[in-house]
């Protein structure tokens, strides 16, 4: 008895994809984990925050045409890698080669003008555990209307005391041999006032009476800080003060994470594109490395559409 | 296992599709900073957000080929994307509804 019989269609073993592809896709996948275990984070952190306290970019010095510009960079460096690949690709290993060394150049000129911007923040002080937070509270008109919560005293009160102390330390420095480094009398007599408040002491108010005068608390301290900051900013003077921001710790620590994590894949990346540049200096470097090509490319990409969303987070947003 | 990226780089297409792409991209780079400077911030926020998606499904789709492969892939990506989002409403709770000082 004859009957039809259903073949079942062969089975193939694995993924109708190079090796190489679905190890790197499967890396791209657990990287973006790791990415929106901090991007993530810091969005819960940023919302998270009461009222409308989480750092301007005006507060921590960050400078937003800098991060479209290196933006630009990086989509022009994806492109360049992209057509890297067309190229080899095709049998023009010398287009590639040169397209790769474009590509290379564009993360070196991301990852200086990332220099320039840490070193921005180091000049203004602007790294974790280094920011006063708190600031006395102060009524529509801008007038200080008392002492900072006892919440916040409670919660800060350590970390504001050494905020004050290193606040005392520069301010003794900036005072110490009559102010030179490019700053201003009016700047530096107003540092020298604020040193003498900071001091708890007495004041004489005539031959008998004298009369206790507490120093600065540390919310005073920072509210004077960032007032001597802006009067500087505005002379066009670098004064050299660690300012009170709320939350500026929190922002720092969150900005250098992510940034510098980042960095890191950048440069992870330039590595590999400096062994391929070696390859074809060695005339080591052909067709058959097109996958190779490929594969860096998509490590490339992926930093490029991390840095796609850190930069609207961090300096839009 | 054939190498289709062989075929697709042995295709027809030249340069043209990368370059109205990367076009298209700094654009949109232009069209996010250009929002920040002259919308209200909750305006502002939206654009800026919605354009950062369609910049980086751009990226994946033409120049991380995932046009061609997104067939072969997406059981690995698209997982992982639902737990990036769990991750961040699992946190919420605690991290942003509760937290006061």
């Amino acid at each position: 008895m004859a009957h039809a019989v259903i073949d079942e269609p062969k089975g193939h073993m694995g993924l109708p994809l190079p090796n190489g592809k679905v190890a790197m896709w499967l890396f791209l996948v657990t990287e973006v984990m790791f990415f929106t275990g901090l991007i993530g984070v810091y969005l819960l952190l940023r919302n998270g925050q009461p009222g409308n306290l989480w750092p301007t970019p005006k507060q921590v010095h960050l400078l937003e045409w800098v991060g479209a510009m290196n933006t630009f960079v990086l989509i022009c460096s994806s492109l360049t890698v992209v057509l890297a690949h067309w190229a080899i690709g095709r049998g023009r290993v010398r287009q590639a080669t040169v397209f790769v060394a474009v590509t290379l150049a564009l993360g070196a000129v991301f990852l200086v003008v990332k220099a320039f911007e840490y070193n921005s923040k180091y000049q203004h002080d602007i790294l974790p555990g280094h920011i006063g937070e708190v600031l006395p509270p102060k009524n529509d008109e801008g007038k200080v209307t008392g002492q900072p919560s006892v919440q916040t005293q409670r919660l800060f009160g350590p970390t504001e005391q050494q905020y004050a102390e290193r606040v005392r330390e520069q301010l003794q420095k900036i005072t110490k041999d009559g102010g030179h480094g490019g700053l201003s009398d009016a700047t530096v007599k107003g540092c020298r006032e604020l040193l003498t408040d900071m001091e708890e002491g007495t004041e004489k108010i005539d031959d008998k009476t004298t009369k206790y005068k507490p120093g600065l608390s540390p919310a005073e301290v920072g509210e004077r800080v960032n007032k001597l900051l802006n009067e500087a900013e505005g002379r066009k003077e670098s004064l050299h003060l660690s300012p009170t921001i709320p939350f500026g710790n929190l922002w720092a620590s969150c900005y250098f994470v992510m940034t510098g994590f980042h960095a890191l894949h950048v440069l992870g990346g330039l590595v590999v594109f400096a062994v391929i540049l070696l390859m074809a200096l060695f005339g080591k470097l052909g067709v058959q490395h097109t996958l190779t090509l490929e594969l860096t490319g998509l490590y490339w990409h992926f930093v490029d559409i991390v840095w796609i969303f850190l930069f609207p987070l961090l300096y839009l947003v | 296992m054939t190498d289709n990226h062989d075929a697709e780089a042995h295709g027809g297409h030249g340069m043209q599709p990368y370059l109205v792409v990367f076009g298209a991209l700094s654009i949109f780079t232009a069209v996010s900073f250009m929002a920040y400077e002259w919308t209200p911030r909750n305006v502002s926020f939206l654009i800026i957000l919605i354009v950062a998606v369609v910049k980086a499904v751009l990226v994946g789709i033409y120049f991380m080929h995932l046009k061609q492969d997104w067939g072969k892939v997406f059981f690995m990506i698209i997982p992982c994307f639902i737990l990036a989002m769990l991750l961040v409403v699992v946190l919420l709770p605690d991290i942003v509804l509760a937290w006061h000082y």
